[in-house]
């Protein structure tokens, strides 16, 4: 049964490559792709319920080589949940697409660039191999580089081009830190990692390794001070892409830094945790959310966002506490569905009136009034009013700060949460509330068609707020698997 | 699951038809349907009255989210009833009020409705929630409600800047009184009031005691807009009269007073909580009655009349707090009175400060202004009107036989007690709080005569008029009629109101005093001090409005820069500008400013770390000997990547990469790699060819760029990197702790039959690896080809089509 831990990522593959071959036939190019986009989704979901019936967790060894010697591919309650959500998130963005995604741009690649895309994510949230996480990040980069640059606007070559620069440092870097941690421990898979590094006495270069690490993720994951690529590389592409982006990518490189500061670095907590990503945290939320306080475009406030909200995500595995860890979890998945939302709204509004310029906006909702409601349940979400998700993840980790007498943090995440609402009080007042400034038959565009794929994300923030009892549960659940790593050591390693 | 639970929600269930009912039934306004929710919910808490007045209490809990003991659990004791009832009683007079008030045909009523449905919900919510994260929701959701309303008409400028205000303001104090508490509950383990009040004994020692009280004072503040905080009340007046009189006026702003009261049982006694709350409250009740004087605008002296009578029942609740220092006898009993003069004034103010806010809301619909300076002489023209107004302003005013009277005496009594003190140090200040009650008091006096004489009195000028002034429909009179009547009749019966309605409350604000009141509240009491006091409001008040003109000037004196409404600007605007330039100083858009602050990072972080955490050793045990042959093979890749950065010439850095390349493999060999080495050779054969092939089509380097020569800055960043990665891999490298598994593979021909360990590694046991990278260059191939053929030049316009 355990076969099945390998379909999230070949469904997308085999879709991917297929849809190559299907560029010209426009209808058939996408029924393929919305079909194979749900087909993942299901196998997703398939796959969650099999994983959290059994055990929580199960692994797969790739070509039946015994770990650690092969690939071994592992599902446990975190990465299902990441696997599930970033199917959902395709789906949404995906038929988002349909009704956004300009001719041109679907004839050449979206489709499979896409499902590559959703390749990566899922396999990197599946592998138990740190070089196999390496290929998959590279799947994903690669795509992304393609997706984010299809179009050849200038904007976009110019923008682009820093993204990859970027990145193309953070993968040779991320190669590097591998050959440290293979000198030290002669092993690549991790949980046979884990194993040999478990009471050990003397760290030694292990904490450097792991900075060394900590800096890859934090440059995928665009951290305080390795974002500078994010905000303008997003505001380049086309907003499905864009909130594609802004939902899932960063997350992956914050999902490395959960797994491998959970699993493989925890010799010198106080430091790595306690100190260096406490302190990251801080600068990323300010830094970030004073990005979108000066911004006066909705999409560029949105981009801004993306990176203070992750400061928030890895305030808890700063703490590194069961509820901590439950409350970055949380916030992990809260984000995904606020941000996706979020920036796909904000490419109704650049549909209805044109532009995402502020000072161009008004009046939306006067002749748009489900799509002003609509943003307005993520906006106060993300800036955690209960009883939507972003209270109750932003309530864990400042119960947590407070408990743990962390009190700076505890500060500033109030402060920057007072910030974001700032700034989502801006965007509404500007763009929705005001004087019409829209013609009237702008005033006349329909827009239910691409609200529709938005729903699903939008409901999810208020029934996992309001449902905090079941949600929550769920991600202390996974919080305290991840806090225990002999679960993992010993269904990857079998002894 | 109770009624109760189920009346709190009903107007934010009910307000999911009001949207229906608005499209489907347009001939009856919409207002009809909705008064019947506020009604049901008064009457049905009116069953609860009896019990409460016995002295009883009662709590229903409902489990939402036990894992963090959130739970929707409602106590109902005297304080939350009294809010009740007032939320609900006044809520249907606004409702009623509203239905003439606003056009059925002009107006987006179904908006109007459904926020105030959500109000409704989210204030009962508030005084009825045990449990402190559900009362946090509520209250959050009051802002949101009070945001949306303020910004009804939202077409205009002042109306959004003034909904951004409050909102902003609101949920700062919102956030502060979060981590308040969140702090009270790591204190007592528990998010219930009334588990926590059980423990205050214990808590008082406990070192978030202050900075919990602090900072759930700062969200009581900003809601019930004491100084500084009251700034956002004047601009929130752009919300429609009917929501001014209730939000604005009778209820949201009193959820603070509410909050402090109920918080009253736990950090009442202590110093702090009585000199910060006594003391903001007079200095908001003088702040506020001082401005109130010069203003012009009937709605914005409401407001700051509103001000200044919060800052009074903020004050009495500083200066009652003490009786619970004494925690009972005779001391606490006289300090006692100044909550019930709390109490009293809280609901006296409801009747007549509602009833005011209707009539000048009747006075702005039916003359189309609200300006001092073009209204007067509306007596005749607006008899009802003109008898309701003066009957709020003389009550507000605190003259007889209106009920603002006899809680002004109780609140002069309350001030002189205060004065007697001798604990919290009041000894060398004790005398300021009755000096200040007294001299707000004759401010509150002159406003309330300017109100009622500037719009009554004096000439009628129809000329700068908008409409022809007219009285207003009676459906518009009877709420404000009705507010008017009880401000009589609370004069004459004040002791049945104190039975059913004030003694409960005092129960709930000074639990050990509980069921030993015995209140008697009278006009006359003699010729006590108090009496002279408002003699002297009285003659002094008439005296000042006599010579308003000579002095109402010195207002112009004040400087504008220094005003709070200005700091609270300027501040938005510095904050603004404050992110601008740390923004656009880091985030310049240049790749190369990027990367040099990324290098800069990887070395301060990795190197400190380096050497913080001794990571750095440096074992040669296990390294090979360094021959001859490798140390020229690495000059020789030295200088080829110092000439790839120095050239100015395309081809010699290509032909400097190829070198670079072939050195590398050329290690390989020297390493007893072959395979490794081949595999390298054949890629940098490829790769120089490509270039080459591309060279063609490249532009000019050109000659000379800015920067150009040797920066020394740059030099040392990547030496610096250079430096660090080495030395970490020297340090890794010594730190080899286990033997490496690639012992496994030796035996690759047996597991996989494959005679080359190398290819069986790349093609079997870890072929998945070598699969995705195929993927990797197959999608770099597309990217390519698409780069290439697809340039979409519009896009904004293409995408929207």
């Amino acid at each position: 049964m355990s076969n099945i831990i390998v379909l999230p990522i070949l469904i997308p593959v085999l879709a991917g490559s297929l849809l190559i071959l299907l560029v010209k036939k426009h209808r058939i190019q996408r029924f393929m792709s919305g079909l194979s986009a749900i087909a993942t989704l299901v196998a997703s979901l398939f796959l969650a319920v099999y994983i959290y019936t059994n055990d929580g967790i199960a692994a797969l060894e790739l070509g039946t080589w015994p770990a650690p010697f092969g690939i071994v591919m592992v599902a446990d309650l975190l990465s299902v949940t990441v696997v599930v959500v970033t199917s959902l998130v395709g789906v949404c963005c995906l038929f988002f697409a349909f009704r956004t995604m300009h001719r041109e741009r679907e004839r050449y690649y979206f489709h499979p660039l896409f499902f590559f895309l959703i390749t990566g994510v899922n396999g990197a949230a599946l592998t138990g191999d740190l070089f196999n996480l390496f290929v998959f990040f590279e799947v994903m980069l690669l795509s992304s580089y393609a997706l984010i640059v299809i179009g050849g606007t200038k904007f976009q070559l110019r923008e682009s081009f820093k993204y990859t620069i970027i990145n193309i440092f953070a993968s040779m870097l991320f190669l590097a830190g591998i050959a440290y941690l293979y000198g030290i421990t002669g092993t690549l898979n991790m949980a046979h990692i884990a194993e040999r590094l478990d009471g050990l006495d003397e760290a030694g270069a292990l904490p450097v390794v792991a900075i060394v690490f900590f800096i890859v993720f934090a440059m995928k994951g665009a951290l305080f001070p390795l974002y500078f690529w994010l905000p303008r590389a997003y505001y380049g592409a086309p907003i499905a892409i864009t909130a594609l982006f802004g939902g899932l990518l960063t997350k992956v490189g914050v999902y490395a830094i959960i797994r491998t500061y959970t699993l493989i670095f925890t010799q010198d907590v106080a430091f790595t945790h306690h100190f260096l990503i406490l302190l990251i945290a801080g600068f990323t939320m300010l830094l970030g959310v004073l990005g979108a306080v000066s911004s006066f475009d909705l999409k560029k406030i949105l981009a801004y966002h993306i990176i203070s909200q992750l400061g928030y995500i890895v305030i808890g595995i700063g703490l590194f506490t069961p509820l901590a860890m439950a409350g970055t979890i949380f916030y992990y998945f809260h984000h995904i569905f606020v941000k996706t939302s979020l920036l796909l709204f904000s490419g109704v509004v650049e549909r209805i009136t044109g532009t995402t310029d502020l000072k161009k906006t008004g009046g939306i909702l006067k002749t748009h009034p489900s799509l002003a409601w609509l943003f307005l349940i993520p906006a106060l979400s993300i800036a955690g009013i209960p009883p939507l998700s972003g209270f109750f993840g932003k309530f864990a980790l400042v119960l947590e700060s407070l408990q743990e007498a962390s009190y700076l943090i505890a500060f500033v995440a109030m402060f920057v949460g007072l910030l974001t609402l700032f700034s989502m009080l801006k965007i509404f007042i500007n763009a929705f509330w005001g004087e019409q400034k829209h013609t009237n038959k702008q005033a006349q565009t329909p827009i239910m068609d691409v609200l529709a794929p938005v729903l699903p994300l939008v409901f999810l923030t208020i029934i996992i707020g309001v449902g905090a009892q079941w949600s929550f549960g769920f991600s202390m659940e996974i919080a305290e698997q991840l806090l225990d790593p002999s679960i993992y050591i010993d269904s990857v390693l079998k002894e | 699951m109770s009624w109760l639970h189920i009346f709190i929600l009903f107007p934010l269930l009910a307000a999911v038809i009001i949207p229906i009912l608005f499209k489907k039934i347009p001939r009856v306004h919409t207002g009809w349907f909705v008064l019947v929710v506020p009604l049901a919910v008064f009457i049905y808490l009116l069953t609860f009255l009896p019990m409460v007045a016995g002295g009883e209490t009662a709590m229903y809990s409902l489990p939402w989210i036990p894992r963090f003991d959130i739970h929707y659990s409602l106590y109902v004791d005297g304080l939350g009833l009294v809010f009740g009832l007032i939320i609900s009683g006044i809520g249907a007079l606004v409702v009623l009020y509203s239905i003439y008030y606003l056009s059925k045909h002009r107006e987006a009523l179904h908006n109007f409705y459904v926020y105030l449905m959500m109000f409704l919900t989210a204030m009962l919510g508030v005084v009825f929630s045990d449990n402190m994260i559900v009362l946090y929701l509520f209250w959050e959701l009051t802002s949101i409600s009070s945001f949306l309303l303020i910004a009804y008409w939202y077409a205009r400028r002042q109306s959004r800047y003034g909904a951004q205000k409050a909102m902003l303001i609101t949920i700062f104090g919102g956030f502060a009184m979060l981590a308040a508490i969140i702090m009270l509950s790591i204190m007592g383990e528990t998010f219930s009031l009334q588990a926590l009040m059980a423990q205050s004994d214990q808590l008082v020692q406990h070192e978030l005691f202050l900075p919990a009280m602090i900072l759930i004072l700062i969200g009581a503040f900003t809601k019930s807009v004491q100084f500084p905080f009251h700034i956002w009340l004047p601009d929130a007046m752009e919300a429609p009269t009917p929501i001014s009189a209730y939000l604005h006026s009778a209820t949201m702003v009193k959820a603070g007073i509410y909050l402090v009261a109920r918080f009253t049982p736990f950090f009442g006694g202590a110093m702090e909580w009585f000199w910060i709350v006594t003391g903001v409250g007079l200095l908001t009740l003088l702040w506020g009655s001082l401005l109130a004087v010069k203003q012009r605008d009937l709605k914005a002296l409401l407001a700051f009349s509103t001000i200044s009578q919060l800052g009074f029942i903020m004050s009495l609740l500083g200066m009652g707090s003490a009786a619970l220092y004494y925690g009972g006898g005779d001391e606490a009993h006289l300090h006692s009175m100044a909550i019930l003069a709390a109490v009293f004034h809280l609901v006296n103010h409801a009747t007549f400060k509602g009833s005011l806010f209707m009539v000048v809301g009747i006075v702005d619909h039916e003359t189309g202004t609200r300006d001092l300076r073009k209204l007067g002489g509306l007596m005749s023209i607006m008899p009802i009107s003109f008898t309701l107004a003066l009957i709020g302003s003389l009550s507000m005013a605190g003259l007889p036989p209106f009920n603002g009277f006899l809680s002004k005496e109780l609140f002069f009594t309350g001030a002189l007690n205060a004065a007697e003190l001798d604990i919290f140090r009041m000894e060398t200040y004790g005398a300021l709080i009755p000096i200040v009650a007294w001299t707000a008091s004759i401010f509150t006096f002159v406003y309330s005569i300017v109100l009622v004489f500037k719009t009554f009195f004096g000439k009628y000028q129809p000329e700068r008029l908008e409409k022809e002034a007219h009285e207003a429909p009676w459906g518009m009179l009877i709420s404000p009629l009705i507010l008017t009547v009880l401000v009589v009749v609370i004069f004459f019966v004040p002791n049945v109101l104190a039975h059913y309605v004030l003694e409960p409350m005092m129960a709930s604000i000074l639990p050990p005093l509980a069921g030993e009141f015995d209140i008697h509240i009278e006009a006359w009491h003699g010729f006590e001090p108090e009496l002279f006091m408002t003699i002297g409001v009285v003659v002094l008040g008439a005296i000042l409005y006599a010579t308003l003109r000579k002095w109402i000037v010195l207002y112009n004196n004040m400087p504008r820069a220094l005003s709070i409404t200005n700091a609270y600007n300027s501040g938005l605007k510095g904050m603004e500008s404050i992110s601008r330039k740390v923004t656009d100083w880091h985030m310049t858009g240049f790749s190369r400013d990027y990367l040099r602050y990324i290098l800069v990072i990887f070395v301060v972080i990795t190197g400190a770390s380096l050497f913080l955490l001794d990571g750095f050793s440096i074992d040669t045990a296990n390294a090979a000997n360094i021959n001859g042959f490798e140390i020229i093979l690495s000059l020789v890749l030295v200088g080829s990547t110092a000439m790839v950065v120095i050239t100015r010439s395309r081809l010699t850095a290509v032909i400097g990469v190829g070198v670079l390349g072939y050195i590398v493999a050329l290690f390989f060999v020297v390493l007893r790699a072959p395979d490794l080495a081949l595999t390298q050779l054949a890629i940098e054969t490829v790769t120089v060819a490509l270039f080459l092939v591309c060279f063609y089509h490249l532009p000019r380097l050109r000659e000379k760029e800015e920067g150009d020569g040797i920066n020394v800055f740059n030099l040392i960043i990547a030496g610096a990197v250079g430096l660090l990665v080495t030395l970490i891999s020297l340090s890794a490298n010594g730190h080899r702790l286990f033997p490496a598994i690639s012992d496994f593979y030796e035996d690759a021909y047996e597991l996989a039959g494959a005679g080359n360990m190398v290819n069986a590694i790349l093609a079997d046991f870890r072929a998945i690896d070598t699969l995705l990278e195929i993927f990797v260059l197959c999608i770099a191939g597309l990217a390519a080809y698409a780069l290439i053929k697809l340039r979409l030049a519009r896009r904004e316009q293409d995408e929207n089509q």
